[in-house]
């Protein structure tokens, strides 16, 4: 495939959108690594040969898939209010998160997790706790647990020091100018530093997709920063991966293929493998992008007094 | 290039009625032409395989000792490329196929995939055959793609050898004598190289058929003599 042209790249020569190509120079896609693999790696005087393309496929975007979860840093960020549930609809191609934070009077507030959980499923139970079953015998649900319905209204209680907290709006002794309570926040026992944020707090319920919000995130704006495995919807046109790990990528599908196929030779196979791992540290570090002007400011606070 | 068939036949002639091993007739001829030629051509590829091995056990050579590089020309010599038409569902292939190396379109190939694996395939969420990576099943002589591709498909494949036949005009003295003038004439499309192959493979059969056995040891010494040289 002929490289683009300046005019191709800047305005995707006249059509639409224009930012098409912007950028495109850093990734090598899907279909290049499985034609070049097949044209390099795979033939009667290689290493690997009678092997289906569906295979070098497989493997390939297996490895673009690894990549994805750790090493590539292509997150993606999504924003979106939460609904009148408290809740946050996983995007289609999420896998995992990194950051979940409120976007409020202009500032990103970094959320934290709930160690506790903020959500449950419930059977519907008689005054007798009897399970209660349907004709066919399936357990009958709520729409909503206790857990979520007290949640959802804002009367649960949380172990944070946010507007829910159980301490909040206690009664306390002033004397001798001082404040007394019964509930020793942070006095008795110290502050439970795991706990001790104001700001809004989460919980993700994977099985249902959703990230469950505490009440005080009704109709905030949550941004979502996560990572997905990079399948771009199954679009195999849009599979991409960053040219730093494209002789991994090779790497990778030669090790999966050595690896699984019937009498190969152990070293050749441990060969592979040490490739391959050195590959990923190589590009890895090439990707951390430590250079001087970072570092420098980073750094600048290092001689800053703490008191 | 003058004709190869009318050579080989004087020659198988030549040697057998030297002999007094006896006349072979035209059409029998043929017949055992047809035979030689499908025989040395399956022969290829299994000769092309051997020679893959020996490449890889590294006692073959490269530049003239190059004998992959022949084999490879040879077989190329029956390749086709040719369009095939969809219809209810398949495509048909080409009648005179021996073998289908690549089906296409455009850049893109269409990978064979057995029929014991299509299910499984469609169903993986990561290999499922797409438009960039289609693949097709092979039954009978047609063959379905996977997905419904639109735009012409090509397919490049190996073909049989055209049957040869070696014509003639009349008797001349009780001979015939040969022409090549008649459309139904067709030499072999063997290469020259493999011109004493089938001389040795004519004979064995004329031998079979005329019950002369010491002609097709004959033929089988000579055979083996060729086969030892070309390793």
């Amino acid at each position: 495939m002929a490289y683009l042209t300046q005019y191709q790249y800047y305005e995707n020569e006249g059509n639409n959108p224009e930012n098409d190509n912007w950028g495109s120079y850093q990734y090598v896609s899907l279909k290049e690594i499985v034609t070049n693999f097949m044209l390099m790696y795979v033939g009667n005087d290689k290493l690997i040969n009678n092997v289906e393309r569906y295979n070098i496929l497989f493997h390939a975007k297996r490895a673009i898939q690894e990549l994805n979860y750790d090493s590539l840093k292509e997150i993606k960020i999504l924003e979106m209010s939460v609904n009148d549930e408290l809740r946050f609809i996983l995007p289609d191609d999420y896998v995992n998160w990194v950051r979940i934070s409120m976007y409020k009077n202009g500032v990103l507030f970094p959320l934290t997790e709930n160690i506790q959980t903020n959500w449950s499923s419930a059977y519907l139970q008689d005054n007798n706790n009897k399970i209660l079953f349907d004709e066919e015998g399936s357990v009958l649900k709520p729409e909503f647990s206790t857990v979520d319905i007290d949640r959802i209204k804002g009367s649960r209680k949380t172990i944070y020091l946010n507007e829910q907290s159980s301490y909040d709006g206690q009664e306390g002794y002033f004397y001798n100018g001082i404040w007394y309570f019964e509930y020793p926040i942070g006095g008795r026992y110290g502050l439970n530093t795991e706990t001790a944020n104001a700001n809004p707090t989460f919980k993700i319920n994977k099985k249902s997709g959703v990230i469950n919000f505490s009440s005080d995130m009704s109709g905030e704006l949550v941004v979502l920063e996560y990572v997905s495995d990079g399948m771009e919807g199954g679009v195999n046109a849009d599979i991409s991966v960053n040219k730093l790990f494209e002789e991994f990528v090779y790497a990778y599908i030669k090790f999966s293929v050595l690896s699984s196929k019937y009498g190969v030779q152990e070293y050749i196979i441990n060969r592979s493998r040490k490739e391959k791992s050195a590959l990923l540290r190589n590009a890895k570090i090439r990707l951390s992008n430590i250079h001087p002007g970072r570092l420098l400011m980073n750094l600048r606070g290092q001689n800053k007094w703490i008191k | 290039m003058a004709s190869i068939i009318n050579t080989v036949r004087a020659t198988v002639l030549s040697i057998a009625n030297k002999n007094n091993y006896g006349y072979i007739t035209p059409s029998d001829f043929n017949l055992y032409a047809k035979q030689a030629q499908l025989d040395i051509f399956e022969d290829y590829f299994y000769q092309y395989n051997s020679w893959i091995v020996k490449q890889n056990a590294r006692v073959s050579g490269s530049e003239y000792a190059d004998v992959i590089k022949s084999l490879v020309e040879v077989i190329d010599s029956f390749s086709v490329t040719s369009p095939i038409v969809f219809n209810s569902g398949l495509y048909p292939l080409p009648d005179d196929y021996y073998l289908v190396n690549k089906i296409f379109q455009g850049n893109t190939e269409v990978e064979r995939v057995s029929q014991s694996k299509i299910l499984l395939l469609n169903s993986s969420h990561l290999t499922a055959p797409s438009t960039m990576f289609p693949a097709y099943t092979a039954e009978a002589d047609k063959i379905t793609i996977y997905p419904v591709l639109t735009g012409t498909v090509n397919c490049q494949y190996i073909r049989y050898p055209k049957d040869p036949k070696w014509t003639y005009i009349n008797l001349t003295q009780g001979e015939p004598l040969f022409d090549e003038s008649p459309a139904d004439y067709q030499d072999f499309e063997l290469p020259l190289s493999d011109q004493v192959n089938l001389i040795n493979k004519i004979l064995q059969y004329a031998g079979m058929s005329i019950r002369e056995i010491p002609l097709v040891q004959f033929a089988q010494g000579e055979e083996q003599v060729e086969n030892t040289q070309q390793g």
